[in-house]
């Protein structure tokens, strides 16, 4: 479970479109952006600019239509559906909008599901417990280890979604609105949170957002409009 | 409503072919019930044609009775006589033969009962001219049997049966002249419908019809102008019909004589021995008449001897000494006619046999005699005797006619002329006993007290041949005779006098509800379609009210009562039951018409041609949607009981399982868990400890239990494994997966469980035909199982009787190593699975002592433990209660009887005889019939005579040579030999084609059970589509989570089919305990696979589902 530190992210002119019945809705056009390691992002823009869109591209979740992503100086579109599967698992940790923690595992259990993606040793599933322990404690929720995810409350559940995001020491981290259905101080310790492990892992970092200030607490800024990333 | 009913439609359409699918079950199953039941009462009808009633007799009589009969009836009744004779059939051309031919002697008056059928037309059976040989027609049955065309030539044969019964000392032992044949000329083939069919015994299969016009018949019997039997076609009831009978009778039609004399009158019988019941009727109205009644038994000595002399074949007569006066001078000139004294009997002679032995008073005698011994043959018994007296040569003891007209002896000129119907040394007779034939006939030479005569020569017919009854002073003979006749005849019933009343209408139609109820035992075998229906139905319905759980959430939050939510969907699910019951009503009718169209097919060896008709009764279609609205309708109900469970907050959210907080096992089903297995044990316990062997119901109720235990334990394991560990293992999570949605889960496990419990439970039920030349299996060890249509009087198991029979030396060397037991056959109705009527008289086999002594077979059951259980034929029960022994199989299913019951008969005396049951067979070859002891079989049914049933022990591979030897030699006798293990190959075929059909729709149930699976996965996966997406989106392959969704449904069918097999193995338990070689293991294996094959088929469906999802919308939707 080595971070990885190889590169940057360089997404050059991608564009997407959708069909929505007789229409295309062009979300993309010719979209770019460039990410250092270690460096953190936060996007910006209205509902329905294509925040989501571009970060669910640079996830690998879906493809664009033209354009290259490049993550850490590889191409992973470019790859087969299980050696994506594999990028995906070790270079990229994603936190949704809605925790998506599965309701039947314990907190420490869906911490721990990206790292069981693929069968290690022993000492690789040791060293994945002992990651989640460190990450539990980081996120303050040690103490909820064996609590299942309808016991706890909507910020720990987010908590919960950190910390399994970081499990596999991604080296980018792509969040989808963290705190859209988090109240303030709830969506202000999350936010916390988010900055502090990226202080700490040096991760790369894109933080899609509607919040202004969660966005304001990064150095860089980009706004989506017209299907394109400018620079906010 | 309307609105929530259109907008959820999808699921609400689910529910509603659910509903469908259960009402076309249940009604269908209950349309196929009354279809075979009306389409047996057609049958019925169409045999019977106008005829209700049936007069047997099992002797032939006047056939002008019929017209006494119908004059004592009311007007437009119509009574037709017919000879009914059991025989066989050979083709005279081809050589193809028939037995178990039922050969009719018909005339013009039989085919006015069978009105508008065009088949009794073709009963034109007088002879064409120039035609050689009389008419028969036949049905196509034995037309196709025979290979028979109109004008091809057919020999008959058929029983002759003589006035005297067979198995007596004058019965003869002739088998030859037990027999009769008739070559005739095919004039007409008819159908197998209406007269065609015509039977008096209920059965499906045609029966093999020979149609002979009456008066050619009747002349072959040597009996013209008789019949044996009365078809009555009237509306009177059956006890109206015996009355009237009984109103026009005589006594010569039950063969008796009342010859008058000077001063008495005498009474005997052409069977040359008088009826217990006879006697007694008579003894009774004699003496209600104030008369002097003498009973007379007259048998033959075959010799006396004292001091050196004898005398050869005399009569000797049995009567009370002294005779009571009124009879004629009783004159003895020496000594006294008193009982000597001591043990020896006194005998008193005549002065010629005293003269010619040349003894006095006081001497000793010794007198051999034939008597009948087993198996029908003659032995010679000796007795002795002390001479109390001597007679003089006048008035009773000058008296010929003391013996009856014995045949072939009566009318010879001389002895020398004897032609006796038992073996005689001629050469003995002297000249001094022909003198004595020309002066005295057959006059006794010999008197013996009657108890004495009566305990040497009685047999089971009777133990007097006459009565004479001495005349009033001034009294006519004539007028004294009628007065008498009527006397007796009142006093006997036709039953007493061997004619029997039977209303075989009415037994018929009764019979046509079949040996179980035809509706009850397709619900029986639809059951868990029906079952499946319903849980898919409850499955369906739990889905819509999960789909609208936040709906319901709502409600609840906006102040609506929880009853009226509840009201709410209570009144959707009773619209959409309706709705789908109406539909499955419709569908009723298809699935009656396509269970009967493939039971057709399934069941064609056992239905013979085909019969059956769709019947659509609306009382069953009603009582088919009333129940299935029930059963849907309760199951909607169980879904609304757990809705008041769930918290407002959760319905909010959209769950209707109530929130993972609680982890606790439900209370409830640990403790129907822990009671269900406890139960389960302690019937095991029961059956294992309690007396005999064990009992298939308590285990059967032990697996139900364990059924039970093992849901409730899976149930609460699901609730208690929600909180537990278990790892992140592909298998652990599918596991814990399945616990995420505890109600769903349980209903799958409980489709594929009930599923298999049935299956195994039914597939370890067929068994395979054993090792048949064990002794202790179902063929006892037997090769060959032969029945001849006319009993055999001749030893087929001794060389002598072989030679009667006329075995060739071929034939002879073709049975040498074998050994032949005969049995005694009361014919009546099929008592096995192979018969869809219920039998009203069964087939009897009288169980002879050497049968007995040989033993062999398995028995399931007996009344107490015992190392041979054949002996239990020879308990002495109750006056009245007979023991008897029947397959397990045909006792309990057809004739619903269990150990210790009694079947409750009429003898062929019309008296009540009751047969208990003191042990049951383990499917064996005797399942056609109920055995009896022999001794109880000659007491009850004495005119049943002779041998028809056969058992045959071969060497190894011989028994297909020794049938065809033996149905070739003896086919006149219409003998039908059948290896014995193909006997019970042919009882397991049908045993299978119920098994076939209960598998068949069991496997339907078992289709919709996994359509219920796949739906649940198929939900399950729609509802995790984000949290599948999620693993997705964190690297997990499709793969991975194809075998996550595979693994979840693995793991339930692996639990149900695991709770099923265990419990459905426990159920049948003493099954396979007692023949665990005869399981077809590999088959079970291979339904269990079938199972998980499409289980795991209904997986893929869903994973298939899964795996389409897409990833991003997943991912974006709300949970």
């Amino acid at each position: 479970m080595n971070q990885q530190t190889s590169g940057g992210l360089s997404v050059r002119r991608v564009s997407k479109s959708f069909r929505l019945g007789s229409t295309t809705v062009e979300v993309l056009k010719s979209a770019s952006l460039e990410l250092a390691d270690g460096e953190a992002v936060a996007i910006v823009g209205p509902s329905g600019s294509g925040k989501s869109t571009l970060l669910h591209l640079i996830g690998t979740l879906d493809r664009p239509d033209s354009g290259t992503i490049e993550i850490d100086g590889r191409q992973p579109l470019s790859l087969p559906e299980a050696e994506l599967a594999r990028f995906r698992n070790r270079t990229i940790g994603f936190v949704f909008q809605d925790h998506h923690l599965l309701p039947q595992y314990s907190v420490m259990e869906n911490v721990l599901l990206p790292a069981l993606a693929f069968r290690g040793d022993r000492r690789q599933r040791a060293a994945a417990g002992q990651r989640a322990e460190e990450l539990l404690e980081a996120v303050m929720l040690a103490h909820r280890r064996q609590h299942r995810p309808a016991e706890l409350s909507g910020g720990e559940r987010q908590r919960v979604a950190v910390a399994r995001a970081l499990v596999n020491r991604p080296s980018l981290l792509l969040c989808d609105e963290p705190t859209g259905s988090l109240d303030g101080d709830t969506a202000k310790a999350v936010s916390d949170l988010l900055i502090e492990l990226h202080g700490r892992d040096r991760t790369k970092m894109i933080v899609v957002t509607h919040s202004t200030e969660l966005a304001a607490r990064f150095a860089r800024r980009y706004r989506l409009t017209d299907g394109r990333c400018v620079a906010a | 409503m309307r609105r929530s009913l259109i907008h959820f439609w999808p699921i609400n359409l689910a529910v509603l072919a659910a509903a469908g699918v259960a009402t076309a079950v249940l009604a269908g199953s209950l349309v196929v019930g009354d279809s075979i039941e009306a389409s047996l009462r057609d049958l019925t009808l169409e045999r019977l044609g106008l005829i209700d009633h049936a007069v047997l007799a099992e002797r032939p009589f006047a056939a002008e009775l019929a017209d006494r009969l119908a004059a004592e009836l009311e007007p437009g009744a119509s009574v037709v006589p017919v000879v009914a004779l059991r025989g066989s059939a050979v083709h005279a051309e081809g050589g193809a033969r028939a037995a178990r031919v039922a050969v009719w002697g018909v005339d013009a008056g039989f085919r006015t009962l069978f009105p508008g059928d065009p088949a009794s037309q073709a009963l034109e059976l007088t002879r064409r001219p120039g035609q050689v040989f009389p008419s028969l027609v036949l049905n196509s049955a034995l037309a196709r049997e025979l290979g028979a065309q109109v004008g091809d030539q057919v020999v008959v044969a058929f029983e002759h049966r003589s006035e005297v019964p067979r198995s007596t000392l004058l019965g003869g032992d002739d088998p030859e002249a037990a027999l009769r044949s008739l070559r005739l000329v095919v004039s007409a083939v008819v159908p197998d419908r209406g007269a065609g069919r015509f039977s008096l015994a209920a059965g499906q299969v045609a029966p093999l019809n020979a149609f002979v016009e009456l008066p050619v018949l009747a002349r072959r019997l040597e009996r013209p102008g008789v019949a044996n039997a009365l078809l009555v076609a009237g509306p009177q009831a059956v006890d109206r019909t015996a009355a009237a009978l009984g109103r026009a009778l005589e006594l010569a039609d039950v063969g008796l004589r009342l010859t008058p004399a000077e001063r008495w009158l005498t009474l005997d019988s052409r069977e040359l021995v008088l009826r217990p019941q006879v006697v007694a009727a008579a003894t009774a109205a004699g003496e209600a008449g104030g008369r002097a009644v003498l009973p007379l038994l007259t048998y033959l000595a075959n010799r006396m001897e004292t001091g050196g002399r004898a005398v050869p074949y005399s009569t000797v007569t049995a009567l009370p000494l002294p005779p009571p006066s009124g009879f004629g001078d009783w004159s003895v000139g020496a000594g006294t006619a008193r009982p000597a004294s001591g043990d020896t009997p006194p005998i008193v002679l005549n002065r010629w046999a005293a003269d010619d032995l040349g003894v006095t008073p006081g001497a000793e005698l010794e007198m051999t005699y034939f008597t009948v011994g087993s198996r029908d043959r003659l032995e010679t018994a000796r007795a002795r005797f002390r001479v109390a007296g001597v007679v003089e040569m006048s008035g009773l003891a000058a008296d010929p006619s003391l013996t009856p007209e014995l045949p072939g002896i009566a009318d010879a000129d001389r002895m020398a002329d004897w032609e006796p119907p038992f073996p005689v040394d001629l050469s003995l007779v002297r000249p001094e006993d022909e003198r004595y034939w020309d002066a005295w006939r057959g006059t006794p030479k010999a008197f013996v007290p009657l108890a004495e005569g009566q305990r040497l020569w009685r047999s089971r017919f009777g133990a007097l041949t006459a009565l004479r009854f001495a005349l009033e002073r001034g009294e006519t003979p004539e007028r004294a005779a009628t007065a008498l006749a009527e006397a007796v005849l009142d006093r006997l019933s036709p039953a007493e006098l061997g004619l029997t009343v039977l209303p075989v209408r009415r037994q018929g139609l009764e019979a046509s509800s079949g040996t179980t109820s035809f509706a009850g035992l397709f619900v029986g075998f639809s059951l868990f379609l029906i079952v499946a229906a319903a849980l898919l139905v409850a499955l369906l319905f739990r889905l819509g009210v999960e789909r609208r759980a936040r709906e319901l959430g709502l409600r609840l939050a906006a102040g609506y009562p929880l009853r009226s939510v509840r009201r709410l969907l209570l009144a959707e699910g009773t619209v959409l039951a309706a709705a789908g019951g109406a539909l499955g009503l419709g569908l009723a009718a298809l699935y009656g018409r396509a269970v009967l169209a493939g039971i057709g097919g399934w069941w064609a060896p056992l239905l013979g041609s085909p019969f059956l008709r769709l019947e659509l009764r609306p009382a069953s279609l009603a009582a088919g949607l009333a129940l299935s609205l029930a059963v849907v309708i309760g199951s909607i109900l169980l879904t609304l009981r757990r809705l008041g469970r769930v918290p407002v907050r959760a319905l909010l959210a959209g769950a209707v399982e109530s929130p993972n907080v609680d982890s606790r096992p439900p209370r409830a089903a640990r403790r129907l868990a822990v009671a269900a297995l406890l139960a389960a044990g302690a019937l095991v316990a029961w059956a294992a400890g309690g007396p005999g062997e064990a009992s298939p119901g308590l285990f059967f109720g032990a697996g139900a239990a364990v059924l039970t235990g093992g849901f409730a334990l899976f149930a609460a394991w699901c609730r208690g494994s929600r909180g537990a560990g278990g790892g992140l293992t592909l298998a652990a999570s599918a596991a814990r997966n399945t616990a995420h949605s505890p109600g769903r889960s349980l209903l799958a496990v409980v489709l594929v469980g009930s599923a298999c419990f049935v299956l195994v439970a039914v597939a370890a039920n067929r068994r395979q035909v054993e090792d048949a030349t064990a002794r202790d299996s179902g063929t006892g060890g037997f090769a060959l199982v032969a029945e001849s249509a006319v009993p055999l009087t001749a030893d087929l198991d001794s060389a002598e009787g072989r030679a009667e029979l006329g075995l060739g030396t071929d034939d002879r060397a073709a049975l040498a190593g074998s050994r032949i037991y005969p049995l005694r056959l009361r014919p009546g109705e099929d008592a096995s699975c192979l018969n869809l009527y219920q039998p009203q008289r069964p087939r009897l086999l009288g169980v002879t002592d050497e049968l007995v002594a040989r033993g062999g077979f398995r028995f399931r059951t007996t009344v107490e433990p015992t190392a041979e259980p054949w002996r239990l034929l020879e308990r002495q029960l109750e006056p009245g209660v007979v023991p008897a022994i029947g397959d397990a199989n045909s006792v309990q299913w057809i004739l619903h009887l269990g150990l210790g019951d009694e079947l409750a008969l009429h003898d062929d005396r019309g008296r009540p005889v009751r047969l208990r049951i003191v042990a049951t067979l383990d499917t064996s070859i005797f399942q056609s019939e109920l055995l009896i002891p022999e001794r109880a079989f000659l007491e009850h049914f004495p005119d049943s005579e002779g041998f028809a049933y056969f058992l045959a022990e071969a060497p190894p591979g011989r028994a297909g040579e020794l049938a065809r030897r033996l149905e070739e030699s003896l086919a006149r006798y219409g003998l039908d030999a059948t290896p014995a293990a193909d006997k019970l190959e042919a009882y397991m075929a049908v045993e299978h084609m119920y098994l076939d059909t209960f598998q068949a729709l069991g496997g339907l149930g078992l289709l919709l059970g996994t359509l219920g699976l796949a739906v649940v996965l198929a939900r399950s996966v729609i509802e995790r589509r984000g949290e599948l997406a999620t693993l997705r989106a964190f690297g997990y392959r499709r793969r991975t989570l194809a075998w996550l969704v595979v693994g979840e449904n693995g793991f339930l069918l692996a639990v149900g089919i695991g709770i099923g097999a265990a419990a459905g193995l426990l159920a049948v338990a003493p099954h396979l305990a007692a023949s665990a070689g005869e399981v077809p293991w590999g088959a079970l294996a291979g339904t269990l696979a079938l199972v998980l094959a499409v289980g795991l088929a209904a997986g893929a469906v869903a994973v298939s589902a899964a795996l389409r999802t897409p990833l991003l919308p997943a991912l974006k939707s709300e949970r």
